[in-house]
């Protein structure tokens, strides 16, 4: 069933059970690359390693070198060869037929090189993290320098990201970890209006506007709702928000909404 | 799900089905107005696919594996087959395979469309295409251990990685030029370099044949839905299994839930679907467009599509929160409205986008080159067509006006005026005369939907679901219909999900689209189907009289597409 | 070719200043989730909501706590968590500016306190969400004696509420009809 394994373990290490290992980096690679970050930041030569994404990738990084982001004001070139590379950049989850094509890329790029590895799938495997065909990432087989997060990563983001892997920019993002503080609580949205009433304009809301407009719109109504003295008064002000707005879909909606509140408990929807 | 009599679409074609083979049908259930499932004999299969394919009208829009071992003892095939005569219907065509001896007889001979569909059940199943010449693995790695078929229910979990069983590719490529025959085969230690994607069996510059491997990106989706997933992450999953065209692979999912449980999207939803739909063909012609520059050699050409379509992937933005894998569907409907101020920048990017549109492809169409490059060229014969059921763009410029929209209607495009654009000429220039009056039909589509949303809510909760009910879903997609099947499990997650992007029906008939032209047209005429392109990163040409071959990057092939000098072949 | 020229005249600067100025995204961009612990109560639904797994929760028994942690390296950034928290702790932010050279800055992580069972003195739920559970409560009328009932009844876990019998608490009175 299992052949024997034909390619050397440096090329392509396995453990002792047979399965594929991340290839380290040498030392010397590792100093070689230090003088690299400072000659290359006049032009960059990246060659793109598609491990099985989707596509989303390529296509964004496709954009970041056309005219809008033209990342080649920064010096940055695709090569068509990796022998040529300075910057391997991986996408996708590395499926288990491209195994072998990103270590080929990896070794026939010279050394200094610097690994990117772009997209949620190249730093993580993404949504397909765990999934039997794909090993879950480019640093499952190769040493990554710099990570890109995004599904896809816009040009900007992908912008960005070389500019990180250049030494131009500095990273923004650390990692964080915090502790309850004593007495921590979560605070209450809209203390003065009644829970069930909270409960049904807010499901109304996003059943009529999804999740992103039909919160801001619930949100709207229920201070609307808090602030008014009255029910006349409440009309009024209604109505100026409205007439401010002019949107007849919100106008819509907060009928709606205001349908919800006479209609009362039992006519709410599981 | 009942289906009332009376609605039932498509019932001449079951009652001539009964009528033309008595003892072949054991069973008919409906799914939907216009959905029936047929159960045959398996020994009758051939017969009865053949007939409804080349007899009644039909294409062959996908066909898949079921274990069903746990409902009713056995595996099964179904072969989806749209009937797109008078009466336009889906016909699916389910046989029993015996969970012993685990065979079928292939319907290939039969119907050539079938070949890819097959060999992936014999995959991911081990069910066995009784005739079936072709024994290679389709979709599975040449690192895959043998007699391990992922989609069975009881061989392993979607998250076992066996260990690699080798480190080379195995794959043999299959020339059948004519009587240029003598060809290496098998695994190609002849060349220094590692074998190609992509074989071209050529005499001198003239291409005989071609040979193709594809599934570098084979995943595993279909078993993930089947386990960590519950209905609606899978929409996300969907959105994901194509990078152009994800959401169209996300409402042709999302429908196929909807459909198996008789849930009726609210009008506004459906709208909504359709106009991101239409956001999304803007990008992917934009694109097509733009890369058939760049492969006659017109790269300021290619610069100026990009630029124009940067518009359209605002408009994704500002519609979805993000350029691409917009992530819009939920079972039920969607997950954002279309309010004043969206409705407003989207209209006015359908104006720019018109505005610059215009005289870019003017432009292109004028030029002398493009012409020469495509009139005549990538010629897919009408009577190929008919054989291998390609979609989209490429099978229109056949003179088949098939269209998704138009043909079985979906999402909100009941309600949409548009005409399904077609061409005779059957070469690449067809294809993009297509695109772009395609891409005129879908500005005007946002626009008048923009001006027609219905009023009410854009997503129906509270609904139950029905375990082992399933239907198909469709749509669309710029290259070509996407077709998903979905059977809804017991335990909250999808028993099975059969998902078909549009070019796996389009790489089929690619070979006979390439005989007879020449080494420097091959990138045009694989683009002219607008696949995956990175799927074709080295080729390698095999010359049939000298008996020698070489590899080269895929991109050495194109720059000979554009410069046409300088051959790889020297 | 005279026409692509103008063409190219006409498009002007096409090319965006970024990143020498800061780039304008569509307003309801889908970009980093911001995450704001001290509303969050450790209820996990959008551990569950979420389809790459990028969220998590763990528990650790021994010390008595529950940990939250977002691997944005994973995340897909469709907003599902920020639909399904009932809290409004978690929101997808404009930011795009995401790489990092060390992959454990891409891990966020809060860590919550849990509440032991009253019976068992197994800790099996998060202070928090308690807390919250019966702030919600106090919010619709309850009486300050009727919380202190509740509260009793909420801090004791799942297995011991069936299996030891509870005296005095209707807890039907707390219910209001229709709500959830």
């Amino acid at each position: 069933m299992n052949k024997p394994i034909e390619t050397p373990l440096t090329f392509a290490p396995r453990d002792a059970y047979g399965m594929p290992t991340p290839l380290s980096e040498s030392e010397h690679a590792a100093q070689l690359k230090k003088t690299l970050l400072k000659d290359i930041q006049r032009s960059a030569y990246v060659y793109r390693v598609d491990c099985g994404g989707c596509n989303g990738c390529e296509i964004e990084i496709f954009a970041a070198i056309t005219p809008v982001f033209d990342a080649e004001r920064f010096g940055i070139k695709v090569v068509a060869s990796p022998r040529h590379a300075d910057i391997l950049l991986f996408t996708g989850a590395v499926t288990r037929m491209m195994r072998m094509p990103a270590l080929r890329a990896y070794h026939a790029a010279p050394d200094p090189k610097i690994v990117v590895s772009y997209g949620a799938c190249g730093c993580s495997g993404g949504i397909f993290h765990d999934l039997y065909c794909v090993w879950g990432g480019t640093d499952q087989v190769v040493p990554v320098d710099v990570f890109i997060p995004g599904c896809p990563p816009t040009p900007a983001a992908t912008i960005y990201g070389f500019a990180v892997a250049l030494g131009l920019l500095d990273q923004k993002l650390k990692a964080r970890h915090d502790e309850e503080a004593a007495d921590e609580r979560a605070i209450l949205a809209h203390p003065g209006i009644p829970h069930e009433l909270r409960v049904r304009i807010e499901r109304e809301a996003r059943r009529m506007a999804g999740y992103r407009h039909g919160g801001s719109i619930a949100d709207d109504f229920l201070t609307l709702v808090a602030q008014a003295a009255s029910a006349r008064d409440f009309e009024s002000v209604v109505g100026q928000h409205l007439a401010q707005k002019d949107d007849p879909r919100l106008s819509e909606i907060f009928t709606r909404l205001q349908a919800v509140c006479i209609a009362g408990p039992q006519d709410m929807q599981p | 799900m009942s289906v009332a009599e009376h609605t039932r679409t498509g019932r001449n074609y079951v009652a001539g089905l009964r009528a033309q083979f008595p003892s072949a049908v054991l069973e008919e259930s409906w799914q939907t107005a216009d959905q029936v499932t047929v159960t045959v004999t398996a020994d009758s299969l051939p017969e009865v696919v053949a007939w409804l394919y080349y007899d009644q009208g039909g294409w062959l829009s996908v066909l898949f594996g079921n274990d069903e071992r746990t409902l009713n003892g056995h595996f099964a095939v179904y072969y989806v087959l749209s009937m797109e005569r008078e009466v336009k219907s889906w016909v699916v065509v389910r046989a029993p395979v015996d969970a012993v001896t685990q065979e079928y007889p292939s319907v290939t001979p039969r119907v050539p469309a079938a070949v890819w569909g097959e060999r992936e059940v014999r995959d991911m199943f081990g069910l066995k295409p009784v005739g079936l010449p072709d024994e290679r693995r389709l979709v599975l790695p040449d690192d895959w251990p043998d007699g391990l078929h992922p989609l069975r229910k009881d061989t392993m979990g979607y998250n076992q990685r066996p260990s690699p069983t080798t480190d080379t590719e195995t794959y043999t490529f299959f020339n059948d030029g004519g009587e240029s025959r003598v060809v290496p085969l098998g695994p190609l230690h002849i060349t220094s370099d590692e074998p190609g994607h992509f074989r071209l069996f050529v005499d001198g510059e003239d291409i005989v044949d071609a040979d193709y491997r594809m599934f570098y990106v084979h995943r595993g989706m279909e078993k993930l839905a089947e386990t960590r997933m519950d209905y609606d992450q899978v929409t996300f999953l969907a959105d994901r299994v194509c990078g152009i065209c994800g959401f169209t692979h996300s409402v042709a999912y999302a429908t196929s839930v909807e459909n198996a449980l008789g849930l009726e999207v609210p009008a506004r939803a459906q709208v909504i679907r359709s106009i991101f739909l239409e956001v999304e063909r803007l990008h992917s012609h934009l694109l097509n467009l733009g890369l058939a520059c760049h492969f006659t050699g017109f790269d300021t050409g290619f610069m100026q599509f990009f630029r124009v379509r940067e518009k359209a992937m605002t408009m994704a933005e500002l519609l979805t929160g993000a350029r691409k894998t917009y992530g819009m569907n939920l079972i039920g409907g969607v997950r954002r409205d279309i309010l004043k101020d969206e409705r407003t920048r989207t209209l006015k990017l359908i104006a720019e986008l018109r505005a610059e549109f215009t005289p870019l492809v003017d432009m292109l169409l004028e030029t002398p080159n493009l012409k020469q490059r495509t009139q005549g060229v990538g010629r897919l014969d009408p009577k190929v067509a008919r054989d291998f059921s390609p979609v989209g763009p490429l099978i229109r410029a056949s003179g088949f006006a098939r269209d998704i929209r138009a043909d079985h209607k979906y999402a909100g495009y009941g309600a949409l005026p548009f005409d399904v654009q077609s061409e005779n000429s059957c070469d690449v220039l067809g294809r993009v005369l297509i695109r772009v009056r395609e891409f005129y039909d879908s500005l005007a589509l946002i626009e008048y939907a923009l001006d027609h949303m219905p009023e009410g809510p854009i997503l129906v909760e509270g609904f139950a679901y029905k375990p082992h009910a399933f239907a198909l879903g469709f749509a669309e997609a710029p290259r070509g219909e996407d077709i998903h099947w979905s059977m809804i499990g017991d335990n909250q997650k999808l028993f099975r999900w059969r998902c078909r992007a549009p070019t796996y029906a389009n790489w089929p008939p690619l070979r006979y689209m390439l005989r007879g032209n020449t080494v420097s047209d091959a990138p045009l005429i694989v683009a002219s189907i607008d696949p995956c392109y990175s799927c074709t990163d080295r080729v390698t040409l095999v010359d049939v009289k000298k008996q020698k071959s070489t590899t080269v990057p895929y991109k050495e092939i194109e720059r000979y597409s554009r410069e046409r000098r300088n051959s790889p072949l020297k | 070719m005279f026409k692509l020229l103008k063409i190219i005249a006409r498009a002007g600067e096409a090319t965006e200043k970024y990143p020498f100025a800061p780039l304008p995204v569509s307003p309801g961009f889908r970009g980093k989730p911001e995450y704001t612990a001290q509303q969050c109560i450790a209820c996990a639904a959008c551990v569950l909501a979420c389809p790459p797994n990028a969220l998590a929760i763990e528990t650790d028994a021994e010390a008595c706590t529950r940990t939250w942690s977002l691997n944005l390296g994973r995340c897909i950034f469709c907003g599902r968590c920020e639909e399904v928290c009932p809290t409004g702790a978690i929101e997808l932010s404009a930011e795009f500016e995401l790489a990092v050279a060390n992959k454990a800055d891409l891990m966020q992580k809060a860590t919550f306190t849990l509440t032991r069972c009253r019976q068992c003195d197994t800790p099996f739920a998060p202070t928090k969400e308690i807390e919250y559970a019966l702030a919600l409560t106090a919010q619709q009328g309850a009486a300050d004696s009727d919380l202190e009932s509740l509260r009793a009844l909420f801090e004791t876990c799942l297995d011991c509420k069936r299996t030891h019998a509870l005296a005095v608490l209707d807890a039907r009175r707390y219910v209001v009809k229709g709500a959830a």
